[in-house]
């Protein structure tokens, strides 16, 4: 009982920290991704190649330790806040990931539709923009849920830089109520719990909803 | 109909190698106004390349291709301008998955043409009429029968006015039974003087329509001629051969 009426109130001040973290990191992520993705796909060979080793070095890596990495190279060039450096952070590590699932996507599409734009005399930019996009957004939609559930998750990862996120806030509880430190972790998981399972569940419907019909 | 003089399309010395193996090896080829041509022979002796090779779809190494008189091969032609006057037919339909009949037609119009939406739907609609499927405009190419899919395909095609139509197999991959819808819209066009380059191994469809047949074999014309000759008594025991062949089938 505890945890509804006590413990989730007061995690939950941490929880619009966390919902920013997470909608900054996965939109600038699907931004710097699908660029990405259309370089890796589109971009000839040098360029394919060279985001092709940029993507694998960010996968190679923990997460944790490209935030610090990255927190404490932005830090040092501009003067940004621990939640911008977080966010940001996670954003191009998200970036990479979602890289790869875009470029599945595109490469999903069957090559003929392409082919039979450009024979219409479509540009090769309309072709990607009126015809192979709007495809690869349905093949997108259910591999982008799972990097969603993951990156909702690695908001988490901020607190090492000091932001005030829902796991953060739980720590404080703890530390100021060392008897029960179970309860405070249990209020965080089921917050995250509705979090992953609301945005996976509204990613599945909006596939169903934009399904080609057959 | 009698195809006039003037010569839409040319092709000249055609080179086109993938890797080692030489694929067009040299062929030459004239379509004038109104004619239809039909493309016959062995798979893999580069009819499908031919086709591709005229609206560039894919590069040619080699010889030079004509339509009405531009230049294609020529790096300084805006191909993706050029490509507008020539219409193309996929022996997979390849219509465009997410779209309605109705939208599949417009996208060209809109965004090739820059018509704008109103006046596009009203000649898209009209294409459609023209191949026998208003009444499908608003059925996505997944809730259409593989005929359905080709004849708005067509129509697709037909609705950028092109100057000739270009056929790879259209109807290979249709079921028996729904090869003749197509074959009709493509007689129809024929009859209306459209200029047709086909290959296909119809070879009653060649007989009915065609002006000239062409054979063509490891990269090369082998020979040609009107469908009469070609078909009955042929100069080449190959071509003899070859058509035999088909004509069994059928």
């Amino acid at each position: 009982m505890e945890v509804i009426t006590v413990l989730i109130p007061y995690v939950l001040r941490g929880l619009d920290v966390t919902l920013k973290v997470t909608v900054v990191a996965l939109g600038f992520g699907l931004f710097f991704g699908t660029l990405l993705a259309l370089m890796r796909v589109y971009g000839g060979k040098m360029l394919s190649n060279t985001v092709m080793l940029y993507i694998s070095a960010i996968r190679a890596l923990p997460h944790i330790l490209l935030l610090l990495v990255i927190y404490f190279m932005i830090a040092r060039i501009v003067d940004l806040s621990p939640f911008w450096a977080g966010s940001l952070s996670l954003s191009i590590i998200s970036s990479a990931y979602q890289a790869e699932i875009i470029r599945g996507a595109i490469l999903s599409v069957p090559p003929g539709q392409m082919v039979a734009a450009r024979s219409i005399g479509m540009t090769r930019l309309q072709s990607i923009r009126y015809v192979v996009i709007p495809q690869a957004i349905r093949h997108v939609i259910c591999p982008w849920s799972n990097e969603a559930a993951i990156v909702i998750k690695d908001s988490s990862l901020v607190y090492v830089l000091g932001v005030p996120e829902i796991l953060r806030q739980a720590q404080y509880y703890s530390g100021r109520n060392p008897t029960k430190p179970f309860n405070a972790y249990l209020a965080v998981a089921v917050i995250y719990f509705l979090l992953t399972f609301l945005t996976t569940r509204g990613l599945d419907a909006l596939e169903k909803r934009i399904r080609i019909p057959a | 109909m009698a195809p006039k003089q003037n010569i839409i399309l040319r092709i000249e010395d055609l080179h086109k190698k993938y890797g080692r193996e030489e694929v067009l090896k040299g062929v030459s080829l004239e379509v004038k106004e109104g004619e239809v041509v039909i493309l016959v022979g062995p798979s893999g002796t580069g009819k499908s390349t031919l086709l591709r090779c005229i609206n560039q779809l894919t590069v040619p190494d080699a010889g030079s291709v004509w339509v009405q008189g531009v230049e294609l091969t020529d790096p300084e032609t805006n191909i993706d301008h050029a490509r507008q006057h020539i219409g193309m037919v996929f022996q997979s339909f390849n219509l465009f998955n997410h779209l309605t009949a109705l939208d599949n037609v417009m996208l060209g119009l809109m965004h090739v043409l820059e018509m704008d939406k109103d006046d596009a739907q009203d000649k898209a609609m009209m294409e459609l009429e023209r191949v026998g499927l208003a009444n499908k405009y608003m059925n996505y190419p997944g809730q259409l029968s593989g005929g359905q899919q080709q004849r708005v395909a067509i129509a697709r095609s037909l609705a950028m006015e092109p100057v000739v139509m270009l056929f790879d197999e259209p109807t290979s991959a249709l079921d028996p039974e729904l090869i003749g819808e197509v074959l009709v819209v493509m007689k129809d066009l024929a009859v209306g003087g459209m200029t047709m380059l086909c290959v296909t191994h119809e070879i009653g469809f060649a007989r009915d329509v065609s002006n000239r047949i062409v054979f063509m074999e490891h990269g090369v014309i082998v020979e040609e001629g009107s469908p009469e000759k070609i078909l009955n008594n042929p100069d080449l025991p190959r071509t003899r051969q070859f058509l035999g062949k088909i004509s069994d089938l059928h």
